[in-house]
């Protein structure tokens, strides 16, 4: 095998998918390595974990056939401190030479064949669809700040695609909170699948500015998202994801129109003196002064109050975790929003003030 | 079924490459579903699996089936998922035309509601108890004849003298065996019966999910119609308030039409933290009953009644062995004893002689052929816990640390006789009574840690396999 190619977009591809490589999984030790492949003028890099894989297609000035899987942190460390020009690769049995100009490694591979297969794909049964990747991104940044790290509960460690009314949404949930956005307006296609969050964080990380669409496929059990060059396919969470949008209220008793930017600086504060109280602060909205009053008191050193004005339509008192709060307003996207509240214990409602895409629900604190 | 498929883990455990093994069988839940004259079914978890196990095992696992008396003809490697129906074949190269759906959608769903740890034969029936267990194939021991005379008591007069019926003991000890024996007999004797056997997890979801859907109504008509309920592994109930809660309703409805309810544990209601006082109290007002380790006698009468039900030729000898050598429960015993069966099965030799000749891995805390100083033993806990061997003789109280060097110090006393000042010495302590509390430590929290006990079997099967 003989490759010739950019240091700067090998270097990229092997950030990429070295990114799975190495995980706890480590078992096998052959999921260390990149598999190179070029065949037909074509070069591809494979990683997986066996939970995931990811597949880079890369551009290359000259590629003959040959494969073989040498370590993927190591090769990528080596090729990202490389100064720019071309990179030469060359195979010979079990060891992969990589040179550019005075610079030369030897890397001690494995065999080809002793790589994972990767999981093929029924075309024919999936669904696909594309999106603009900028949709797509913010779509999942505010949801995925509520996915669930907790794995004695899988469901909740993913994001939930699905179907509704025409539209395709997506959803995440811990138990204290939820967040859904609508990622597409009119679909065809039926969708129930819950992607694992992580994959949803190596596709954002594998997004590059010149790149314009997402394509996503879906079969029975896995997920596949395609971003020019890149392929990253993920086993799906088994099992079945709760009914959230029972969760959801119509409609908050009590509504509070808000800058973001202030309330933001106002839950920053109080968190600060909530450290012994596990981070929970007071939010009250008082109607005679049409003010929102954040707060939080921390005994030993003293106490916090910001003061908000807001449109209020009645008086209403919640107790909150700041960091929930903190979370959500950094993932809104309009300057304004609007605050729900129906009562001491019922969920908290927050929505952009005038596009109601994003739906992000709080379960408010026993105080 | 089950016993096969285990025998072809073992086969494929000696036959592949440790990491092979350790990825994509060790913990990775396949199992055998059916075989109809020759056509196997195989679950596997995911699409990545599938494609591996289905394109580099195949042909390995068609050995192992064979050597264990399997005929095979096509092998398929399904995804058994919990949402139901949600199966994919992918059918292998020789006769792929098997195309039987309705039956396979069947088969698959029946194990979504079964426990991974039975999935043989537990019944389609409605009282969800595996018809494999009964009172003749249970071996009768010193360990559990009290347990076993109340058994028979409530078969002859259910929900009269022992109502209800409280019985505990460690894990693999034969609980479920036995109160699933008791339900089966008693669907015997009265066909009329209504009889549920429940997990108390599967107890608890059932609960949320009704109280979700707001079918509250029908759960608890479910359990007012029943004679017997038999609840399995009730420990599990711990920090679920609520369920907790209801299952006390539901106790106090049938003990007062005095119908028959049965409950295994690990451990006493006493023991349980957060266990309502008033039920733990209740639960046990007939007594409770234990199921102890089987003595060395019992545990051989437990090998002869297996090689018998089986048909398998054994030497009083191997089993002799394989009695002594499993000290921890009877499904290691049964584990080990298929293992030296399956590989007298492959290499055509007599049991005995696989004994002899070493074959067979240690399973818990077996022979201790090997000797080793306590400096490897420090060596290898240390190893275990990525930690280094001078924090382990240093001072350091931090948590994990603290139970290594107990752990290092409890292997030492009880595999190396060590007296405790020269364990205190080893490990850099000023005075033995910390070594001989360290020890009772470990040795009184081995009973109701499993995590604890499972990492003291695997360093003590690194220690005797000779790694370092």
């Amino acid at each position: 095998m003989e490759i010739n190619v950019e240091q700067s977009k090998l270097a990229k591809a092997l950030s990429i998918v070295s990114r799975i490589t190495g995980g706890s999984r480590t078992t096998l030790p052959i999921l260390n390595n990149v598999l190179m492949e070029a065949k037909d003028n074509k070069v591809t890099l494979v990683t997986t974990n066996l939970d995931m894989a990811i597949n880079y297609y890369l551009p290359t000035t000259l590629a003959k056939d040959g494969k073989i899987t040498v370590p993927a942190k190591l090769l990528a460390d080596f090729v990202s401190n490389l100064p720019k020009g071309e990179v030469k690769i060359q195979v010979n049995q079990e060891k992969l030479t990589v040179s550019e100009g005075k610079y030369k490694s030897v890397f001690n591979g494995n065999a080809a064949e002793d790589f994972p297969e990767l999981p093929e794909f029924d075309e024919k049964s999936a669904i696909s669809f594309q999106m603009g990747i900028d949709d797509f991104r913010l779509g999942m940044n505010a949801v995925k700040i509520a996915c669930s790290s907790d794995t004695t509960r899988p469901t909740l460690t993913g994001i939930y695609f699905n179907s509704f009314e025409g539209g395709l949404y997506v959803a995440a949930t811990d138990g204290y909170r939820l967040a859904e956005k609508k990622l597409i307006n009119k679909i065809e296609s039926e969708i129930k699948a819950i992607v694992p969050v992580q994959c949803i964080v190596d596709v954002l990380g594998a997004i590059s500015d010149n790149m314009e669409n997402i394509e996503i496929l879906f079969d029975e059990f896995q997920v596949r998202f395609r971003l020019g060059e890149i392929e990253i396919i993920s086993k799906l969470i088994d099992g079945a994801f709760p009914d959230y949008r029972k969760l959801i209220p119509e409609k908050s008793q009590v509504e509070i129109l808000l800058n973001k930017a202030e309330l933001l600086r106002g839950v920053k504060l109080a968190a600060l003196f909530s450290r012994a109280t596990s981070g929970s602060i007071v939010c009250e909205s008082k109607k005679d002064e049409q003010v929102f009053v954040v707060s939080s008191v921390l005994n030993e050193f003293g106490e916090n109050k910001s003061e908000i004005e807001a449109e209020i339509s009645n008086d209403a008192k919640v107790v909150l975790n700041s960091k929930y709060l903190n979370d959500v307003l950094l993932v809104l996207d309009e300057d304004e929003l609007k605050f729900g509240i129906s009562g001491k214990l019922s969920p908290v409602l927050i929505q952009n003030k005038n596009s109601f895409d994003y739906t992000h629900i709080i379960m408010p604190l026993k105080s | 079924m089950f016993d096969v498929w285990n025998n072809v883990l073992a086969e494929l455990e000696k036959k592949l490459p440790e990491s092979h093994y350790l990825t994509f069988f060790k913990d990775s839940n396949t199992s055998l579903i059916s075989n109809k004259d020759g056509h196997i079914q195989i679950s596997v978890p995911n699409t990545f699996m599938q494609t591996n196990i289905c394109k580099k095992f195949d042909a390995d696992i068609r050995v192992a089936l064979k050597n264990n008396g399997v005929e095979v003809l096509t092998t398929e490697y399904l995804i058994v998922t919990n949402k139901n129906n949600r199966s994919r074949e992918t059918t292998n190269s020789r006769g792929s035309n098997f195309k039987n759906l309705s039956d396979r959608v069947g088969t698959v769903q029946r194990i979504d509601l079964e426990r991974h740890s039975s999935l043989n034969a537990r019944s389609q029936n409605r009282t969800g108890l595996s018809e494999k267990f009964t009172m003749d194939n249970f071996i009768i021991g010193t360990n559990n004849d009290l347990a076993v005379s109340v058994a028979k008591n409530i078969i002859e007069n259910p929900g009269m003298k022992y109502n209800p019926f409280f019985l505990y003991g460690g894990a693999g000890l034969g609980k479920t065996h036995l109160v699933e024996a008791i339900g089966n007999e008693l669907a015997r004797r009265h066909p009329e019966f209504k009889i549920l056997y429940i997990p108390i997890n599967h107890f608890y979801n059932d609960f949320i999910q009704s109280v979700r859907n707001g079918k509250m109504d029908d759960f608890r008509r479910r359990f007012s119609e029943l004679d017997v309920l038999i609840v399995d592994d009730f420990q599990f109930i711990v920090g679920k308030e609520k369920s907790q809660e209801e299952f006390f309703n539901i106790f106090n409805d049938m003990q007062q039409l005095n119908r028959q309810v049965i409950i295994t544990s690990d451990r006493l209601p006493s023991q349980l933290k957060t266990v309502d006082e008033r039920l733990a109290s209740r639960l046990t007002q007939t007594g409770a009953y234990d199921i102890q380790f089987p003595s060395f006698e019992d545990r051989c009468a437990i090998l002869h009644a297996k090689a018998e039900f089986n048909g398998v030729e054994i030497e009083d000898k191997a089993i002799e062995y394989i009695a002594k050598s499993v000290e921890t429960n009877i499904r290691d015993l049964e584990s080990m004893y298929s293992k030296v069966i399956a590989m007298a099965d492959v290499k055509c030799i007599s049991p005995l002689m696989v004994i002899n000749e070493g074959m067979v891995g240690v399973v818990g805390n077996t022979t201790r052929s090997k000797v080793f100083s306590p400096s490897t033993v420090i060596e290898t806990v240390a190893n275990f816990f990525n930690i280094s061997p001078e924090e382990i003789c240093g001072r350091s109280r931090v948590a994990h640390i603290k139970t290594a060097r107990q752990i290092a110090m409890f292997i030492m006393s009880r595999d190396l006789q060590m007296s405790t000042t020269k364990i205190a010495n080893e490990v850099g302590l000023k005075d033995h009574t910390t070594a001989m509390h360290g020890i009772k430590k470990i040795e009184t929290d081995t009973k109701t840690d499993f995590v604890l006990r499972d990492q003291l079997n695997e360093i003590r099967d690194l220690l005797n396999n000779g790694i370092i």
